[in-house]
């Protein structure tokens, strides 16, 4: 099987190509690759310091927002409905490789 | 300066954060993590809940995996438990005989849960819950039909205790106060809780105190001081936890119930740190004195130890939070509130979903939200910013909670 990589763009506008193992959550792969994702709940749908922006696409190839999920993402600061998710729900799988993930701005 | 180590005892979520702290803000030394246990860390809070569900995965999330160690060369020993530490060397002791010198410690030894101390405290078939080896036993332990007795109404016992009904289990909860988890909120809370596990068959039993834990080799009953002796195959105790401080106190640091540390983590030695579940923060005049357990809690101090090590100050305070989800409803807690606080219930808890606001001085000081995640934001930054309350437009929950806000108050603290 060939990794997944993706292309994660960080709150400095820069990318980076990272790999993106089987059996994790993007947030987990977003953490241990250094992104400043706090994910205080440890991935538990219990904060927003996980919130990526996806491309509309990529997000409608995924399975539905929870809506807990959805509940915290409308009241975050830089909610967009048409990309916003937290990483922590989503896991990884081959066809996501290529992916462009931008880690969403701090909330204050 | 660059020889010059940081030793973290203790690679829970507040060591560990403090450690990828420390390597994020470029620590140029050495940064050492001694841990006692082996194998990776991982998250606790799944314990008593995802990884006790029917058919749930013995995978549990690692806090960081192996490789971000060695990149970020964060030295791990591990399998090796600190006995001692010489303030006046500035070295710690291992159990392997080995010591280590250090230029700043952080001390995250956490915390252990609370054991029985009643006769047959000791009899086989009583769970504590701390480790996945503890989690392992437990669902092992909770098998279809069997009599599980809870003692103690916090967290974990009510997260335990709707595991269990899930897994078939004949579920009671002894408790010695008047309703569930009394210690961190508002009667009406308490009672939609109490509401939803009896709905899924767990039996409360307030005003109990536990005198004895009887049983022919294992645990057979549990007895109360009022003579009731309750059946049980399984005993859960979730009475609490302590705070591992016995070798600061060896060493003669400032310890009360916890490490006493200040706002920016400091102990009463200047080249020692604490963090996490071990401590008790103490801000005189801002009148605070309190032990927190959470998550939020450890890796804010990590942060905030962290921060002072490399010089920088002014460490944002975040607003203290806390959840737990019980039968798939989920509580979340902003602030903290004080038993004397107003409370204004916002929505109708028969609906399944509504916050409980604690106003003190009219002021939002905390607020606990059921099934109300858009109230917990929004919440929680309005308990930062101090905001004053209208209690009758926050009541009603078709207006937004913003618009019940009178007045920002920026406390910079
Ligand atoms: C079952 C369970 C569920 C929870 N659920 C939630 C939740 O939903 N939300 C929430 O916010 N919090 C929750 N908590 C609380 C939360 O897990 C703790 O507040 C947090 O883990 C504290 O982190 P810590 O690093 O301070 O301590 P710990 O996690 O206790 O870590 C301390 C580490 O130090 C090591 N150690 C101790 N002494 C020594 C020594 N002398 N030498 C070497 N190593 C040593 C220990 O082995 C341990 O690994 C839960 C806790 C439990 C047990």
């Amino acid at each position: 099987m060939s990794k997944t990589l993706i292309n994660v763009i960080d709150r400095e506008g820069a990318t980076r190509e990272v790999e993106w193992e089987p059996e994790q959550s993007l947030m987990e792969t977003l953490r241990d690759n250094d992104f400043p994702v706090l994910a205080s709940c440890g991935g538990t749908v219990s904060c927003a310091t996980c919130h990526v922006f996806l491309e509309k696409p990529v997000l409608e190839s995924l399975a539905d927002r929870s809506e807990d999920e959805l509940e915290l993402l409308e009241d975050a600061e830089h909610y967009n409905p048409e990309a916003s998710r937290l990483s922590c729900q989503v896991q990884q799988c081959d066809s996501l490789g290529g992916i462009n993930v931008i880690i969403a701005p701090e909330e204050d | 300066m660059s020889e010059e180590a940081i030793v973290i005892i203790g690679a829970g979520h507040a060591g560990v954060q403090a450690a990828v702290r420390l390597a994020e803000l470029e620590w140029a030394g050495r940064i050492i993590v001694v841990e006692e246990q082996d194998g990776p860390t991982y998250e606790r809070p799944p314990l008593s809940k995802e990884f006790l569900k029917p058919g749930a995965s013995d995978e549990i999330a690692a806090l960081r995996k192996e490789s971000y160690f060695e990149d970020k060369r964060i030295e791990r020993i591990t399998g090796a438990t600190v006995t001692g530490i010489d303030a006046g060397a500035r070295s710690v002791t291992l159990s392997d005989g080995t010591s280590l010198g250090y230029f700043r410690l952080i001390i995250a030894t956490g915390s252990q849960a609370r054991a029985l101390t009643v006769p047959g405290s000791e009899l086989p078939g009583i769970h504590l819950l701390k480790t996945r080896d503890d989690a392992q036993a437990l669902r092992r332990a909770m098998r279809p039909g069997a009599h599980v007795v809870i003692i103690g109404a916090g967290y974990i016992g009510l997260e335990v205790a709707a595991a269990a009904a899930k897994l078939g289990c004949t579920t009671t909860v002894l408790e010695f106060q008047d309703r569930v988890m009394s210690r961190v909120t508002s009667a009406p809370v308490s009672r939609h809780f109490e509401q939803l596990h009896q709905e899924q068959g767990t039996r409360f039993v307030f005003g109990a105190a536990v005198t004895e834990v009887r049983g022919n080799g294992k645990v057979q009953e549990v007895v109360t001081a009022d003579g009731s002796a309750y059946a049980a195959d399984v005993v859960v105790a979730g009475i609490g936890v302590l705070p591992r401080q016995a070798l600061a106190e060896a060493a003669g640091i400032d310890v009360k119930d916890g490490i006493l540390v200040d706002a920016d983590s400091r102990t009463s030695d200047p080249n020692v740190y604490a963090i996490g579940d071990v401590t008790r923060l103490i801000i005189k005049d801002q009148g605070i004195n309190r032990r927190l357990e959470s998550i939020q809690s450890a890796l804010a101090q990590a942060v905030s130890a962290a921060n002072s090590i490399m010089g920088l100050t002014n460490t944002k305070h975040e607003v203290p939070w806390f959840w737990t989800v019980q039968h798939g409803v989920r509580l979340q807690t902003a602030g903290l509130r004080l038993p004397e606080d107003d409370i204004i219930v916002r929505g109708n808890p028969k609906d399944g979903r509504f916050s409980v606001l604690y106003l003190r001085d009219g002021r939002l000081a905390a607020i606990d939200t059921i099934a109300a995640l858009s109230d917990f934001t929004v919440g929680k930054k309005l308990v930062a910013s101090g905001a004053e309350i209208d209690p009758e437009i926050a009541a009603d929950p078709a207006n937004k909670l913003t618009t019940a806000v009178r007045e920002l108050v920026d406390e910079t603290r």
